[in-house]
């Protein structure tokens, strides 16, 4: 079975305050399609770089990402755009909804933007808002919600799309710890239910406690 | 067409739901709309006040000469005369738009009084007649000599070389056409002056019987001409052309071009460089309103990115978003100038007196429906290219970089 992604030797370096900072160090890891796994570390090891590269809103500056077997690392821009848009959903530590939209317009917008029906685009997200159980406050502005709301706003963002892979980037920081887990609860569900690929990092043991697979990463390397 | 209604409906959506800062984007853009519309206006009601000024101080909508007599030296110019101007005034009665017509001829003379003496180029004129159209002309003294047989006018330059006032005594010295000198007697019945000191140190006016009398001829040198509208005159000289041939019919920003049409471009350029600087000014606001509103939309800006917004998009969206508020804000700005003008301002804005012009006047706001068009097209044009580079430089950004943004 081919992997849904395979990362070959994956190094990635940034320049901050004119100094060069190794974010990524030759990261060499598999992941299966329908995974739930977790990227754990302390602060700076590499979590956030790496789900920048699985999700392309970053380069490797070595190495290579094959995503379904194609190299997506040399992808034109314009390619980059249009596999993130149709297979990869993304969840925010800050949630990221746009304040003037609606709960539903929030996750509505990119199935619009995708040319999808208004009747199909309504009863999609009504699907997605009560998958993630917050179809009652739909009508609500982001910033009306609690963080446990806004972040199954986000979630249900990202499944409307149906995606073959969600990458969370912190997904449960910004909650208290018992929504944090119903967060957590929750992408598991969804990830039996729908068979989606989910990759979250986190620093938090419970959390770390909920996932299939744990990858460990310190300094931009993987110690499995 | 759908894609593309949505793409209006999500814009506009966000102009009016992120009110504080649409808020800011609008007022820059109306204040900017308000000072052209209303620059626009004033620049029109000036403009009709200066053009009203030249048309009754002195030369009407236009005058009729016989054809290849103006502009050219004759030595027997009277021969070039308009021939029985009573019957040609009776055919241009007639003609479209004819309000009111005022026969004239061309006088010079020696004015003495007592021992001085200054040569003195008049016009002789129907009094009455023209006092019912030129009531623009700038007496500084006494008035116009109306139905007075013997009553002169005097330049300001010549009533002051000669020393006379309103109520003196002038001689006229000049030669007829038989080269036979004359002499008349005047009495003073007004000084005005045009604001041309060389003009004013010559000029006088005499009724146009006398002036007759003293070249001895019964034909009148120009028709000067009044209509009932101010864009009459092209279907006037059309009709003119047709049914006297013989003579040519002369706009007055043609016969008074070294001043009003001269002051008329230089006003124009004055006007277009300050219309320059106001949209200068609207550019460089929306441009910082846009350059903040992007700057604090850009983890939004990411996020779109991120779950697969083209650069294309994102800044197609923004720029119908700036467009929507371009075009809001200038009609906003259209609205408040059409309240100030019909408003505080509807009396007129009281101006000291112009070049040329002794007394003090107002100018009234004229706003027009082209103005109106052009200022919406120039705030939406305006406000789309100032957010250009922002928007631009915002979709550009790394994602991540995007995300990251605080």
């Amino acid at each position: 079975m081919t992997p849904l992604y395979e990362i070959r030797s994956v190094s990635y370096r940034y320049k901050l305050d004119g100094q060069h900072i190794q974010a990524l160090s030759g990261i060499s890891l598999n992941v299966c399609q329908g995974e739930f796994l977790a990227l754990a570390g302390p602060s700076g090891s590499g979590k956030t770089t790496l789900l920048n590269v699985l999700g392309l809103l970053d380069r490797p500056g070595e190495g290579a990402v094959l995503f379904e077997g194609e190299n997506v690392s040399r992808l034109s821009e314009r390619e980059r755009t249009l596999l993130r848009r149709e297979r990869i959903g993304f969840i925010f530590q800050n949630f990221n909804l746009i304040p003037t939209l609606t709960a539903h317009e929030n996750v509505e917008y990119f199935l619009l933007k995708r040319k999808t029906g208004r009747i199909e685009a309504r009863a999609r997200v009504l699907r997605a808002l009560e998958a993630v159980g917050i179809a009652a406050q739909a009508n609500q502005w982001p910033n009306s919600m609690s963080g446990g709301q806004r972040q199954r706003v986000a979630i249900a963002r990202a499944l409307v799309r149906q995606p073959q892979v969600v990458l969370a980037d912190e997904p449960t920081a910004s909650l208290d710890q018992s929504t944090g887990l119903a967060v957590i609860e929750l992408m598991k569900r969804l990830n039996r239910e729908q068979g989606m690929t989910c990759i979250f990092s986190t620093h938090d043991p419970k959390i770390i406690a909920a996932a299939d697979r744990v990858v460990h990463l310190t300094d931009g390397r993987v110690i499995e | 067409m759908r894609h593309f209604a949505l793409h209006i409906e999500l814009a506009l959506r966000n102009v009016f739901r992120n009110r504080r800062r649409s808020l800011y984007a609008l007022a820059t853009i109306a204040m900017g709309a308000l000072g052209l519309f209303t620059f626009m206006g004033f620049n029109h009601g000036l403009m009709r006040q200066y053009r009203d000024n030249t048309i009754r101080a002195r030369w009407g909508y236009g005058q009729l000469y016989v054809a290849g007599y103006r502009g050219k030296a004759h030595t027997r110019p009277w021969e070039m005369w308009v021939e029985n101007p009573q019957d040609v005034m009776n055919t241009l009665r007639n003609l479209p738009g004819i309000v009111d017509l005022f026969p004239r001829l061309t006088v010079n003379a020696i004015l003495t009084a007592g021992e001085l003496s200054i040569a003195g180029q008049g016009e002789g004129i129907d009094g009455i007649a023209e006092a019912r159209f030129f009531d623009q002309l700038n007496y500084i003294e006494g008035s116009d000599f109306k139905d007075r047989r013997d009553g002169i006018v005097l330049g300001q330059g010549l009533a002051r070389g000669l020393g006379v006032h309103v109520g003196d005594e002038v001689v006229l010295v000049t030669q007829d056409s038989k080269m036979k000198t004359r002499s008349v007697k005047v009495a003073v019945t007004g000084v005005f002056h045009t604001g041309s000191q060389e003009f004013d140190s010559r000029a006088f006016r005499l009724p146009i019987k006398l002036a007759q009398s003293l070249l001895e001829t019964d034909r009148v040198e120009s028709i000067a001409v009044a209509l009932s509208s101010d864009d009459g005159w092209p279907a006037f000289a059309a009709a003119a052309k047709k049914a006297l041939p013989e003579l040519e019919a002369i706009p007055f920003d043609e016969l008074d071009r070294i001043y009003y049409r001269h002051a008329v471009d230089w006003l124009d350029a004055q006007f277009r460089f300050i219309r320059s600087v106001i949209l200068l000014v609207v550019f460089l606001g929306i441009f910082n309103v846009i350059s903040m509103t992007v700057m604090e939309r850009t983890t939004e800006i990411g996020a779109l990115r991120a779950n697969g917004e083209s650069r294309l998009a994102v800044f197609c969206g923004m720029e119908l978003e700036a467009a929507a508020l371009g075009l809001l804000g200038g009609l906003l700005g259209l609205l408040a100038g059409w309240a100030l003008s019909t408003g505080p301002l509807s009396a007129g804005i009281p101006m000291p007196p112009a070049p040329g012009i002794t007394r003090s006047f107002r100018i009234f706001i004229e706003l027009g429906f082209a103005d109106a068009l052009e200022v919406l097209g120039l705030c939406g044009l305006t406000s789309v290219f100032g957010c250009i580079l922002p928007v631009w430089r915002g979709a550009r950004m790394p994602i991540a970089q995007a995300l990251r943004h605080v």
